[in-house]
């Protein structure tokens, strides 16, 4: 009996012992594994910590398209004065240079500086064998719709761009040459006219109501005490109307600049989105399938 | 028993009770539940009391607004629905233009505080709750309005 419960235990010792595994033969801190790592990190977008991974691999080794992965995950995290100088510094010589010039364009312009974004855009331009592609084109002519300068003709504006977003951008070129914004100054003539219609004007339907009717209720009970005889507070409420007048011009005045900011905040903001939407007219870098 | 052997099984059990007390749990306050609270995040607006002598006109404005806190709104309690409050808007709205321009600005803003139907989703709000709505916005100067969306909670007024 002893004979067989030691013999069952060491069989079930050896057969249920903990399998080595292959790794721990292997450096677990070769560049590969780390590659491994990295990858592993970038595909959950945990940048930073892939981009330090990647890092420790170019201790070891040099290699650009690790270089090219640490640019862009500057880029994802937002860093992108480190991401423009990474891009930058892929030498010519690599398969990933072409890309690495768009994408550090993309980063400048990311940064919102429009200028720098031109000129380093020209810079490239002159030597076209290194650019990449049309996309670029399209980015530099998309970028007159962010800044208050006048916009290239439309013909030329439109055909930088690829066919299937001429639409769209003609209705980004219609609303920049023509935002729809309102004037403060008939909105002040209208609230001049008619107590709260500049603030109907400016879209503000309920606050122009109101300041009708402040105005009419306190300039009847300003009537109303003069008629009755009672002059003193009858000229507080003849001041009272005349304050909800003038304020009710001079806030119409207002509600349309408000309205027009608001205008011009949509206008970014769908821009930004349709970049964001089209990866800034560029290839589409998809290391993770 | 072995003397020695007695010695050696007293240093042991002497040795690993001062291990165990000198590695054991230095975290002796018990925990328990946090205090909880029902109060509303809601910092009420410091008042400024203090008196403005650099003119008259501030001077008498300022007392104005002192008194109508001390005496009609601190008693009254914080119902202005807006960020910063009326009257705190007027001092500002004064301070950043002039005593005309303040009190229009003032009228009106009190014209858009009557307006129960429309605050909801005009305005952005603050963590208290109250909608922010500055006096920068209504100088009439184009570069001084920084849009917000209403749908924005706004950290730092």
């Amino acid at each position: 009996m002893k004979k067989l419960f030691f013999t069952i235990l060491i069989f079930s010792s050896i057969i249920f012992s903990q399998e080595k595994s292959h790794l721990a033969n292997d450096n677990l801190f070769s560049p590969t594994n780390i590659k491994r790592f990295a990858d592993y990190l970038f595909c959950l977008k945990d940048y930073l910590r892939a981009a330090n991974e990647y890092e420790r691999i170019l201790s070891l080794v040099q290699n650009d398209s690790i270089e090219f992965k640490i640019a862009l995950s500057y880029l994802e995290m937002g860093n992108f004065s480190e991401a423009s100088t990474r891009f930058n510094s892929i030498k010519k010589s690599s398969s990933f240079y072409k890309s690495a010039q768009a994408q550090s364009l993309k980063s400048v312009f990311q940064t919102g500086d429009i200028v720098q974004f031109r000129n380093q855009y020209l810079d490239i331009n002159s030597n076209k064998a290194y650019l990449d592609s049309a996309g670029m084109a399209s980015l530099y002519m998309f970028s007159f719709l962010l800044t208050e300068e006048p916009l290239p003709n439309e013909d030329e504006f439109i055909k930088t761009f690829p066919i299937a977003e001429k639409s769209k951008i003609k209705n980004f070129y219609d609303w920049k040459q023509d935002p729809l914004e309102k004037s403060p100054l008939k909105a002040a003539i209208f609230s001049a006219v008619i107590p709260g219609a500049g603030k109907i004007y400016a879209n503000e339907y309920s606050d122009g109501i109101y300041a009708f009717i402040a105005t009419l209720v306190a300039g009847y009970l300003a009537f109303d005490n003069f008629k009755a005889g009672h002059d003193f507070r009858g000229w507080i409420f003849c001041g009272l109307t005349a304050g909800f007048y003038a304020g009710n011009i001079y806030g119409s005045a207002a509600a349309v600049q408000i309205y027009n900011a608001r205008i011009r905040f949509d206008f970014i903001n769908e821009l930004k989105a349709f970049l964001e939407d089209k990866n800034y007219f560029l290839q589409v870098f998809n290391f993770c399938n | 028993m072995d003397n020695n052997h007695f010695i050696f099984r007293i240093t042991l059990a002497f040795i690993l009770s001062f291990s165990f007390s000198t590695f054991a749990q230095t975290d002796w306050v018990k925990w328990g539940k946090a205090d909880y609270t029902y109060q509303i995040n809601n910092p009420v607006e410091q008042r400024n009391y203090s008196f403005d002598l650099s003119n008259p006109g501030r001077f008498l404005l300022k007392s104005f607004a002192n008194a109508y806190w001390l005496f009609i709104s601190d008693v009254d309690g914080d119902n202005c629905s807006f960020s910063p409050t009326c009257s705190n808007f007027f001092i500002q709205a004064v301070e950043r233009t002039n005593i005309m321009q303040g009190s229009l600005m003032f009228f009106d803003r009190f014209t858009r505080d009557m307006n129960i139907f429309g605050k909801v989703n005009h305005y952005p709000r603050v963590p208290g709750g109250h909608f922010f709505d500055p006096p920068s916005l209504y100088i009439l100067d184009s570069d001084s309005i920084n849009y917000i969306p209403p749908s924005v909670v706004v950290k730092n007024e």
